[in-house]
């Protein structure tokens, strides 16, 4: 515009060097920062750098290189001279003045009085995981974040300071690079999550907004904590290339334990023999009764049920003896290749990557592969002018199985329910047909034919430009895109569907999710005590979605997987939804002599999804700060910094459907050919969020001179407004109206620990540990009225919690004759207990103390590190492992519990005598789906999540070899687990919104994984 | 300089504030499966589709299909479980508290009745031709007739039918009176129940209107027609003790439909067989389309076939139905003997050759391995299962007669003696024709000699002729008489309080208004709020 070559003639430039406060050592590599003109630079080999054209001014500059306290200096630039500023970095933990994102402008941790968390890169570098949500796992005080299925690819459920909706999503909202990430028209074919799409190579940051002042920034689509997601960018300096490959295994471990035949046999035997009226009191004839019994379900099994072994000796037929857990899960094999290059000059800085991943995961043929590249650029136009692109791009394909769920062409489920005595091949070599559930779920042949194909694309760009017209103001535009498009395929060939002959099913789903901002950022210090910052702006936010589905049946065969082959189309469907969402926000902070903090943020939100009265909301906050240690009076020698916070504020949660307020006639079939509306649903002008309040107060320490630093928080967060439907007079025609009525309250305490232990010339250990502690209770309900009040997991009872348990006591075995015994609510033994009556309040699905604790050790070059992660004080029912595999009712596996099992008078067990079937017992509840206390499982656990190992070659080598550097790791996840839960995965969840998380049914289990591999920088 | 560049940046903070200014952005979003009420009521498309919605949900309820036909029959004493299997064993043994609320439902009942009403009163005027526009309505006013009736012979006493037994001798509630349509939340309003003979007024005066509204429309049988609201008159009027009206509408709907009774072994035995006779005594008949038209949510599940004649093979005729039939009754049908007259085997399934008739031995196609269906031969000396509801057009669902001609023979018969007051020869003959065209013999001569006894005889015939079509609880509830087992003990007394519904807790709680039937101890009459 104006000025530019005036500002040249203005400007100095800023040089130095960057060396280790201990050893005197250059530090090449670490990253120079001028924070008010967010320009930067970064050393060289021999650890110098230069900052070109900064205008004359004073500034505050900040050095910052991994496993060292970021340094922080106020550095004036006179026109025309070079100043040179030399930097001695202490080794240390993260500091106060390390950068952190907490929403439209970078911050650094002194200045935040909210509560965040943080997870860079160097925590994640060797940690080999398909996923950004992952990541988060432990790592992020307070952050629950559990697998909903181990399948590579597959999602989670990330939960941030307890469950605060019954009826809206509770997932957080997710920003990559200032795009937010929409999680909406994902597959229908397998478990999967939009953030594959990032590679966990690019990402240089997470930053977790968890309490409402920090999160009011993004007003009604905050209440469920924000996730932010930073990835690596470009610095001025040379151009350095990192390669790195990886291969490795993936496997399950455990397994359940089922009985062998022989002991079915012996069991079905003992039920038979007492069912037909002999008492094992009397041993001889009940020996005789047992063998005849026992020999008459052999016979029957071979001749009618099952057949024959087909590898059985000529003449004599003999049961199969097949462990179907062995066919299912089955070693995979992971390779992964990533090349990033990173660089630039004054005027340009570029990062470009591009990946490559290939992992298998264990059940049946599942597979997830991904191709991504990105290439982050900046480019200064002019003093005042600068831009940026960042674009990533994602193919990831998955080869997907059914998941969570009793259904009978699920490996996980078939793994339970396929008996020992079935098997998967006749002696011709074709598929068994006389499995559990025939041919069609013959677990072989859904491996062998059915496919289930995902292939995602996925576009996560945005384009930013910064207009800064004098030193203190900038003006920033960004348009970001988040474009998604999957296409499920799910064959099944006329081998498994001989009826329709083989069908295939094609979804075709695009989403388009548009982020477009504009916001006007200023900073300013006046009399050098009061700073004053801050920002205001406007953004647009928009998705669309839409699916189309076709299915043709009738194939010739196997060999031809597309439409054209069908003889007959049988469903073309298709439709379509968005909404739009419009905004204006703000923050102004102000600090005195960087002692006193506050800082104050408000956004004001219109959502299409809303009523027309209350389409409208507004989300303050207000936080503030006291940095205790830079009082004069506050003289205690081992604590560097102490500060004080506090933050309340409000946010909201529109995650609702995008037509809830909206009087709506649906299509509800059709009749001769008529499509059929209907009305389905009464508008509700008023409807709008639901609101979180919450107060949260902290204190952040970094003491002996930064060796040890930690943070806690205590929140309460009150969920206010629920949706929740209000029941109307069942004669009008509608069953209830959506409202926003409903409380939950969520409280908790959070607390971080960083420490370098040992520090010597060569030799360094450090500890990384966190724990937060939450608890839950519904406040509020229509009407005043518990909901479900006597449902086993999903009761809503005001003063209760969200997943709270209930059911009767378990009294054990009767001694006598091995019936189940349960208590009814008076404490007397029942046999037939009532769950209205008799249940009582046994634990909750809640994690209640969740945490992660880390060692890092450093020996000349070798590096190792072990993090743990744990969760405690949730229960669940592991309902397909109790209902169908502890009575043979179904003829499924029976769990090695049964061998414990009651077998004469006087017998003091827990398990039942035999039975044929769960309610053989004479006037008793049916034990196989009467629940008890007995039903539900502690599943706390703590998992040895990650361990790698990495050696770095020594410089001298590489330096011969001119190459940077080079390091061989090896690494490994999921590797131990210690828990009381005995099936396969203590992590339960249903799927990412499930808010009881008390109930699993054959979820695909967390998978272990080893990989090895070696990088190379340049 | 300065101002310039304060008036710079204040135009720029406008452009970024008015570039949002989006109100409008906001509204303009629009669902692409569902619209709005204006545009359904004030479109023809949309009226089309309202009025598809009435039959498609009578077709997808399970309460007006499935529960519909075959509850009544496993509530008294038509049907009884398959050993093994479970659905509807709750109806048959009915401990407890349960009532008659199990045989219909409150929510389908009323939804229907809303879209009803939403044709009747809503449509905007000019929309269609007043001559489709009355079509429509008379079609709306019968269903809506049909619906309330079903729902009040669940909650309350049939017009003067109190038994002297009962709770409270003066009991004569009915159900709530809905005749205007829910279109904002202020239109769900509270509302006590009306009398019963109140609701019987609304829903005879509903179906006079239709019968003027539908004059001289009587085709398709796949819609409402003017024969379809003769016969719902009859049978309301016959509910309603009104024996002359009865006997009248039931004439009007044998002579306006023009239907015969089917009168040859193999047409009666293809007539529920929508592939070979394809339903040619129905009045009114639910189209489906299998593929697509699911009951309940899934045909396969919850289908009629699925519950009588595969999948769950679960409900199976009783000894009492099954003996009823003379030995050569066309609907029985009959074992395949050779010469020497013993029973054909079938050498591939080993099961015995059945042939004709609405019946056919237990279907022995093996589900699973170790699930095969067995155990008929425990609820019926034959083994036999009933293909009345047989799905024979494909995935377990053909089109559902919801009114048989062969029902308003019955209806005349015992409405026109019961006018009489004796056993008057029109009531014979009206019973003997029926009979005629099924080969069942003669009416005995023991049935003429009292009304009692002819009634008897009638009911028997309904039992052969309507077995699992839904009427047998509702047929011994109507004239009074105690539900029993299939073996004659007592299921339950015609005094007994389970003999009216209960509206339950979820339904009371919401409407104060609305009174519990006596004896359901949970919810005492007393605290019925202002009626």
């Amino acid at each position: 515009m104006f000025g530019t070559s005036l500002a040249i003639a203005q400007s100095g430039s800023l040089t130095g060097q960057v060396t280790d406060s201990e050893s005197g050592e250059t530090v090449p590599g670490a990253n120079i920062l001028i924070t008010e003109l967010e320009r930067g630079a970064v050393t060289d080999v021999d650890g110098n750098y230069e900052i070109a054209n900064v205008p004359a001014g004073t500034y505050n500059l900040t050095a910052s290189f991994v496993g060292y306290r970021t340094y922080r200096e106020s550095v004036s630039i006179q026109a025309g001279q070079e100043t040179v500023v030399n930097i001695e970095l202490r080794v240390g933990a993260v500091g106060l003045d390390e950068v952190v994102v907490s929403g439209y402008a970078p911050t650094t941790k002194r200045e935040l009085a909210g509560s965040i968390s943080s997870v860079s890169s160097k925590d994640i570098q060797d940690v080999p995981l398909q996923n950004t949500e992952s990541l988060l796992q432990g790592r992020a005080a307070g952050v629950r974040v559990t697998t909903t299925s181990g399948n590579p690819g597959g999602a989670f459920r990330v939960n941030i300071r307890g469950t605060g909706s019954i009826n809206a999503a509770s997932e957080p909202l997710y920003i990559v690079d200032g795009v937010q990430i929409s999680f909406s028209n994902q597959s229908g074919q397998t478990s999967t999550s939009p953030l594959n799409a990032i590679n966990p190579s690019d990402i240089e940051s997470i930053e977790v907004l968890k309490d409402a002042s920090s999160a009011a920034i993004y007003g009604s689509q905050a209440s469920a904590g924000v996730v932010i997601i930073t990835t690596k960018r470009g610095q001025e300096g040379r151009t350095r290339i990192t390669a790195r490959a990886e291969r490795g295994v993936r496997s399950l471990d455990p397994r359940v334990d089922y009985i062998n035949g022989s002991q079915y046999l012996d069991y079905l035997g003992e039920a038979s023999a007492i069912n037909a009226g002999f008492s094992p009191a009397n041993q001889e004839t009940f020996q005789d009764a047992f063998n005849t019994q026992r020999d008459a379900y052999e016979n029957f099994f071979i001749n009618s049920v099952f057949g024959a072994d087909p590898n059985s000796p000529e003449g004599s037929p003999q049961l199969a003896e097949t462990n179907w857990q062995d066919i299912i899960y089955t070693d995979g094999v992971s390779s992964k290749y990533n090349i990033s290059a990173s660089g630039g000059d004054d005027q340009t800085a570029f990062y470009v990557s591009g990946g490559y991943e290939d992992t298998e995961g264990t059940a049946f043929d599942t597979d997830f592969t991904a191709l991504r590249v990105r290439s982050n650029l900046d480019h200064k136009i002019s003093d005042q002018v600068s831009g940026s692109l960042n674009l990533n791009l994602s193919r990831t394909t998955q080869f997907g199985v059914c998941q969570d769920g009793n259904f009978i062409n699920c490996p996980v489920s078939q793994a339970m329910f396929e008996p020992i005595f079935s098997f998967p091949y006749l002696a011709d070599g074709s598929y068994n047909p006389n499995t559990r559930f025939g041919l069609g779920n013959n677990p072989v042949a859904v491996r062998d034919e059915v496919d289930r194909n995902v292939a995602v694309f996925q576009i996560v760009s945005n384009a930013n430009l910064t207009y800064r017209p004098t030193n203190w103001l900038s003006f920033s535009g960004l348009v970001g895109i988040d474009y998604r498009n999957t296409q499920d395929e799910r064959f099944d060939s006329p081998i498994v569907r001989p009826a329709q002959g083989g069908f295939l099913n094609f979804a075709n789903r695009n989403l388009n999710n548009i982020t477009m901002n504009l916001t006007a950022n200023g900073r300013k210090t006046f009399d050098n005590v009061h700073n004053v910052s801050g920002f205001i702006g406007t953004e647009y936010r928009r998705r669309y979605s839409e699916n189309q589905f076709v299915t043709g049946e009738g194939f010739p065969g196997t060999f031809f997987k597309v439409l054209s082959a069908s003889s007959t189309p049988t469903t073309a469907a298709g439709t379509n939804t968005e909404w739009r969402l419009g905004s204006y926000f703000g923050n102004a902070k102000y600090n005195y002599d960087e002692k006193y903090y506050l800082s104050v943020t408000a956004r004001y939100d219109g959502h299409s999804r809303f009523g027309a009265n209350t389409r409208w909301g507004f989300f303050p906050s207000i936080q503030g700060a006291w940095l205790m240690s830079e009082e004069d009076f506050f003289n205690v020698d081992f604590i560097s910094e102490l500060k004080l916070r506090a933050g309340y504020g409000t946010t909201g949660n529109s995650s609702i459907g995008d037509f809830s307020a909206r009087g709506l006639y649906s299509t509800v079939g059709s009749y001769l050919g008529a499509t059929a509306l209907t009305p389905t649903q009464l508008a509700n002008v008023n409807l709008s969020w639901e609101e979180a309040v919450e107060v949260n107060v902290g204190v952040d320490f970094e003491a002996l001179d930064g060796r040890l630093s930690g943070s806690i928080d205590v929140y309460q967060k009150d969920n206010n407004e629920l949706l929740l439907a209000r029941p109307l007079p069942g004669d009008s025609g509608f069953g209830a109206i959506t409202e926003n009525i409903g409380s939950v309250r969520n409280e908790g305490i959070e607390f971080e620990i960083n420490s370098v232990n040992l520090n010597t010339s060569d030799f360094l250990w450090s500890t990384r540990f966190n724990i937060a502690f939450t608890s839950n209770e519904i406040l509020e309900l229509p009407d005043g009225e518990d909901i479900d009040p006597n449902s086993t997991t999903q009761s809503l009872r005001i003063g209760e919690a969200i997943g709270a348990i209930q059911v009767p006591k378990w009294a054990g075995v009767n001694p006598a004759d091995g019936r189940p015994m349960w208590y009814d609510i008076d404490g007397n033994i029942t046999y037939n207990p009532e769950q209205s009556v008799d249940a009582v309040d046994y634990n909750n699905g809640i994690e209640n103390t969740v945490g992660g604790f880390g060692n890092t050790l450093s020996y000349k070059g070798i590096t190792l590190d072990a993090f743990l992660q744990f969760s405690f004080g949730q229960w669940a029912l592991a309902s397909s492992d109790y209902y169908f595999t502890r009575t043979p009712d179904f003829r499924m596996n029976l769990e090695e519990q049964v061998l414990e099992r009651w077998k004469q008078p006087g017998d003091i067990t827990w398990v039942p005598r035999a039975v044929e079937s769960g309610n053989d017992f004479t006037e008793t509840a049916n034990f196989r789906t009467q629940l008890g206390t007995n039903s539900f499982n502690n599943a706390s656990y703590i998992r040895l999540k990650n361990v790698s190992l990495s050696y770095s070659l020594p410089g001298a080598v590489t330096d011969r070899l001119g190459i940077g550097n080079i390091r061989v790791f090896a690494t490994g996840i999921n590797l131990l687990t210690w828990t009381a839960w005995p099936w396969y995965d203590p992590e339960i969840a249903f799927s990412p919104t499930d808010i009881f998380t008390n109930v699993s049914a054959a979820s695909y289990p967390t998978e272990r994984q080893v990989n090895a591999g070696i990088e190379i920088q340049f | 300089m300065k101002l310039f560049k304060i008036t710079k940046y204040l135009l720029i903070a406008v452009v970024l504030v008015s570039l949002a200014a989006c109100n409008d952005i906001l509204e303009n979003v629009e669902p692409a499966t569902s619209v709005s009420g204006e545009v359904v009521l004030s479109t023809e498309g949309g009226v089309n589709a309202l009025r598809a919605s009435i039959y498609s949900q009578l077709r997808a309820s399970f309460d007006y299909t499935t529960e519909y036909f075959i509850g009544p029959s496993a509530f008294a004493d038509e049907t009884r479980a398959r050993p093994g299997a479970t659905r509807f064993q709750g109806l048959n043994t009915a401990i407890g508290t349960s009532g008659t609320a199990h045989l219909t439902s409150f929510g389908s009942t009323y939804g229907i009745v809303n879209d009803a009403n939403l044709i009747i009163n809503a449509i905007q005027e000019g929309v269609l031709p007043q001559a489709t526009l009355d079509q429509y309505r008379g079609e709306a006013l019968a269903i809506r007739a049909y619906a309330m009736h079903h729902l009040v012979r669940a909650y309350g006493y049939e017009p003067g039918m109190i038994p002297s037994g009962a709770i409270d001798p003066n009991w004569d509630l009915g159900i709530i009176i809905r005749n205007t349509p829910t279109i904002d939340v202020a239109d769900a309003d509270e509302r006590a129940r009306s009398t019963v003979s109140q609701v019987y007024d609304q829903i005879l005066s509903d179906l006079g209107e239709a019968k003027t509204l539908l004059s001289g429309i009587t085709t398709p049988n796949t819609r409402v027609t003017e024969p379809f609201v003769d016969g719902l008159t009859a049978r309301v009027n016959l509910y309603a003790g009104n024996w002359g009206p009865a006997a009248a509408a039931a004439q009007d709907a044998i002579t306006n439909s023009g239907l015969g009774l089917v009168s040859t072994a193999d047409g009666v035995a293809g007539m529920f067989f929508e592939d070979q006779g394809g339903h040619p005594e129905a009045i009114f008949k639910l189209d489906v389309n299998p593929d697509t038209e699911p009951i309940g949510g899934s045909n396969v599940n919850s289908g009629l076939a699925a519950y009588t004649s595969s999948q769950w093979v679960s409900q199976i005729p009783t000894n009492l139905v099954i003996d009823l039939y003379e030995e050569d009754d066309f609907r029985l049908g009959s074992f395949v003997t050779d010469v020497d007259g013993n029973v054909i085997t079938d050498a591939e399934s080993g099961l015995r050759e059945y042939e004709g008739g609405w019946y056919q031995p237990c279907q022995n196609d093996q589900q699973s391995p170790i699930a095969p269906v067995g155990g008929c031969d425990q609820v019926n000396d034959e083994g036999l299962s009933t293909n009345k509801w047989n799905g024979g057009n494909g995935n377990l669902s053909d089109d559902i007669p919801i009114m048989r001609v062969a029902e308003m023979y019955l209806i005349r018969a015992e409405a026109l003696a019961k006018d009489a007051g004796s056993v008057t020869q029109p009531a014979q003959d009206a019973l003997q024709e029926l009979k005629d065209a099924r080969n069942a013999g003669t009416i005995p001569a023991g049935a003429l000699t009292s009304l009692e006894s002819f009634e008897t005889e009638v009911l028997n015939e309904r039992v052969r002729e309507l077995v699992v079509e839904g009427h047998r609880f509702w047929d011994l509830k109507r004239t009074g008489r105690d539900i029993r087992n299939p073996d004659g003990s007592i299921k339950m007394f015609y005094d007994s309080y389970r003999i009216l519904g209960s509206f339950g807790a979820g339904l009371l709680n919401v409407n104060p208004r609305l009174c519990e039937n006596p004896g359901y101890a949970e919810f005492p009459v007393e605290n019925c709020g202002p009626q």
